[in-house]
């Protein structure tokens, strides 16, 4: 048994091996970068739930698929599945750049954005050069997939001293009809002293296919500079998406994450960030929301490595159906990081008897001069509160879906951006509206 | 308006109400008061539909209807309405919010047309006004953060803004300094009406000092043991609820 498991696990590697020789024959230091990625993606194999990171998502399903790369697939621009007036807008079909798609808008004074092809195209030594950096014992079996294979994605340079007052918005998106199909986005953002911006991840799926999106983010904050990053994950039902984020937060920088994570049938988010200097404050929020069979990781390591920095975490689920929602919130104060102060809530709504949500919060204390709490609650709706509005003559179905929304949307509260939060508030609307009503 | 027969009701292994008779007219006040435990809140409970609660033996029946059938929301829409003892907080569910959803519920229900937005915030204006609110309770959550006094004033102002034709009160006046009780009965006398009734379940004699009922009933083991007018309350706070007792059990 255990053999042809193996077997079979094997031969799923060896098929990525065959894309890999298929796709690069070159010889240049970008390939050989690849190509020890992939052989450390193919030494390690998938993670499999031994692993204690991965102990309560399972990959069998993902491993089983034969993924062939993205096509590049021209779509019309479908305003519907963007968020309105989001800001700066790039977008990628099936993992490739869509310049036709993109706003009109010319870029902002002091921003450049480049497409990773471009950049591999006009400077392949510095593309390994920078994946170097990123690659190595730290990387996680995903983003050496990720580095691998990674075709195109996105390079933003922000200036020092720069503020935008328009996020920049990258849109992931499957083209109706691209089964089987994977892509390994790379985004890059390097935010100069001083600078203020946001970005915006959406990644969005045709309803039916089974996609699978593999996406590393990298991301470098330099001192002072402020970073709000918006990440709305909306992948096919019967998609895999699995995404690395990791945030270098220099002195005095500020890095606020969003994390959505409603779509996908397998989704896993890993969110690192470093706050490698003092002064530097993280503030991570986010909602997973299974529905149905959906099966929804996130996994987020704030590593206080200097004194003096600070970090606040909120996170919430809600989990209907055989839904299965898992968070794993770690924190590590080093050793010599005195004045610490880091704060994580974990609260979870489980609205059916099948519905799971496994939450583990891991602190790992070095210093001895530090403020860290944390709490994780999990819990059915309110019945009492649901006695409370029905008695006011609301359905029990509207009392469900509003007592739902009201903790689903208490996330959102610390989204600044209106046009997102408004998008995510409607989303949540539509989506809880129908729960409420199954009852 | 409503009629209540024999009303036996257990919560878990524990009978509560043992045989419990009351008829409410439309116009009257009732007060009823007992010692602690003697079912009160219950029966406010079980009126307003919670569950938790079995009916083994017994009806009641509100305006024709089975009121023991009905969810709680057919209830409320039919008119019963119940002033909670621990109003609940509710964040992230505005204030104003459950107040049109309740109003448009009920106005749904009698085939009325939904109120638009002006309209509504006319008549919470004036409700709030009533209770001596100000405005920014409109826009916090339901009951978050509010102080009992508050939360009791807020109970009234859905009661205001619901029009129901039977009102429970259950222990209204709980945890209210005297000024906050003052506005609180003042706003439920202002709602008394011919075709309306209400019910205050309470301990104290104190309420009715402020809101005079037709009619006072001494439940005391499950059961009615005794019903007089407003001077039954006040030999109540004279004596206690022990005579009544050993009154009952010598008949």
């Amino acid at each position: 048994m255990n053999a042809i498991v193996a077997n079979s696990a094997s031969a799923a590697l060896e098929r990525y091996r065959a894309l890999f020789e298929a796709r690069y024959s070159a010889s240049d230091a970008l390939t050989a970068m690849r190509r020890s990625a992939l052989e450390r993606f193919i030494s390690a194999g998938f993670p499999t739930q031994r692993n204690e990171d991965w102990k309560y998502t399972n990959l069998r399903r993902l491993e089983s698929r034969n993924f062939t790369a993205g096509n590049a697939a021209p779509i019309a621009a479908d305003e519907a599945l963007w968020i309105p007036g989001a800001g700066t807008r790039i977008v990628f079909v099936n993992g490739h750049a869509m310049p036709g798609l993109a706003s009109a808008v010319a870029h902002p004074p002091g921003v450049t954005i480049l497409t990773l092809a471009a950049w591999i195209e006009n400077d392949p030594a510095a593309v390994a050069t920078f994946l170097a950096q990123h690659a190595g014992t730290a990387a996680t079996a995903f983003e050496d997939l990720n580095t691998a294979f990674s075709q195109d994605g996105v390079v933003i340079d922000i200036a020092d001293g720069v503020a935008l007052d328009q996020p920049i918005y990258v849109v992931h998106q499957w083209a109706a009809g691209s089964s089987l199909q994977m892509s390994h986005p790379r985004i890059i953002v390097r935010v100069g002293r001083n600078s203020r911006c946001s970005i915006i991840e959406h990644y969005v799926g045709s309803p039916e296919a089974e996609t699978f999106t593999n996406v590393a983010t990298s991301l470098e904050i330099a001192a002072g500079a402020h970073l709000t990053h918006y990440r709305i994950q909306q992948e096919s039902l019967r998609g895999f998406h699995v995404g690395n984020v990791r945030a270098h937060l220099g002195r005095d920088s500020h890095y606020a994450n969003h994390n959505m994570a409603l779509g996908a049938s397998i989704g896993r988010v890993d969110i690192k960030a470093s706050l490698s200097e003092p002064g530097a404050h993280v503030s991570l929020s986010g909602l997973f929301a299974p529905d149905g069979t959906q099966h929804l990781d996130t996994h987020t390591l704030v590593d206080h490595i200097a004194p003096h920095t600070t970090s606040e975490e909120e996170y919430r689920g809600v989990a209907d159906g055989r839904g299965r929602g898992v968070f794993n919130g770690k924190v590590i104060v080093r050793k010599d990081a005195q004045k610490i102060d880091a704060q994580q809530s974990n609260r979870n709504l489980l609205l059916s008897a099948t519905a799971e949500i496994d939450t583990k919060p891991e602190l790992e204390i070095y210093a001895n001069d530090v403020k860290c709490s944390h709490g994780a609650t999990t819990g059915q709706l309110d019945s009492t509160a649901l006695f409370y509005l029905r008695s006011r003559g609301l359905s029990e179905g509207d009392a469900r879906a509003l007592l739902i929304r009201a903790f689903a949307e208490s996330i959102l509260t610390s989204i600044g951006h209106e046009p997102v939060h408004k998008y995510l508030e409607q989303h949540l609307h539509e989506r809880y509206a129908q729960i409420g009503a199954v009852t | 308006m409503l009629k209540i027969d024999n009303l036996h009701v257990r919560a878990g292994d524990k009978q509560i109400l043992n045989g419990l008779n009351l008829q409410v007219n439309a116009g009257e006040v009732h007060a009823i008061m007992g010692p602690n435990g003697s079912g009160k809140s219950t029966l406010a409970q079980v009126l307003a539909g919670r569950d938790g609660y079995e009916v083994t033996q017994g009806t009641a029946t509100y305006r024709g209807h089975d009121l023991l059938a009905l969810p709680p929301e057919e209830r409320a829409r039919e008119g019963v309405f119940l002033a909670f003892q621990y109003p609940v907080e509710i964040p992230g569910v505005n204030n104003v919010y459950l107040l049109k959803a309740g109003l448009n519920a009920v106005r749904k229900h009698r085939g009325e047309p939904e109120v638009d937005a002006f309209e509504f915030l006319v008549l919470v204006r004036e409700k709030m006004k009533l209770m001596q609110m100000d405005e920014s309770f409109l826009n916090r959550g339901v009951n978050e953060g509010f102080s009992g006094g508050e939360k009791k004033r807020n109970e009234i102002l859905q009661m205001a803004v619901l029009e129901p034709a039977l009102a429970l009160l259950d222990e209204t006046d709980s945890g209210l300094d005297i000024d906050a009780l003052r506005i609180v009965a003042n706003g439920v006398n202002s709602l008394r009406r011919a075709d309306r009734a209400i019910v205050m379940v309470t301990h104290y004699q104190r309420l009715l000092d402020y809101i005079e009922p037709d009619h006072v009933h001494v439940l005391s083991g499950g059961r009615i043991l005794k019903s007089g007018d407003k001077s039954l309350a006040l030999e109540l706070e004279k004596r206690g609820y022990d005579w009544v007792k050993q009154e009952a059990a010598a008949a």
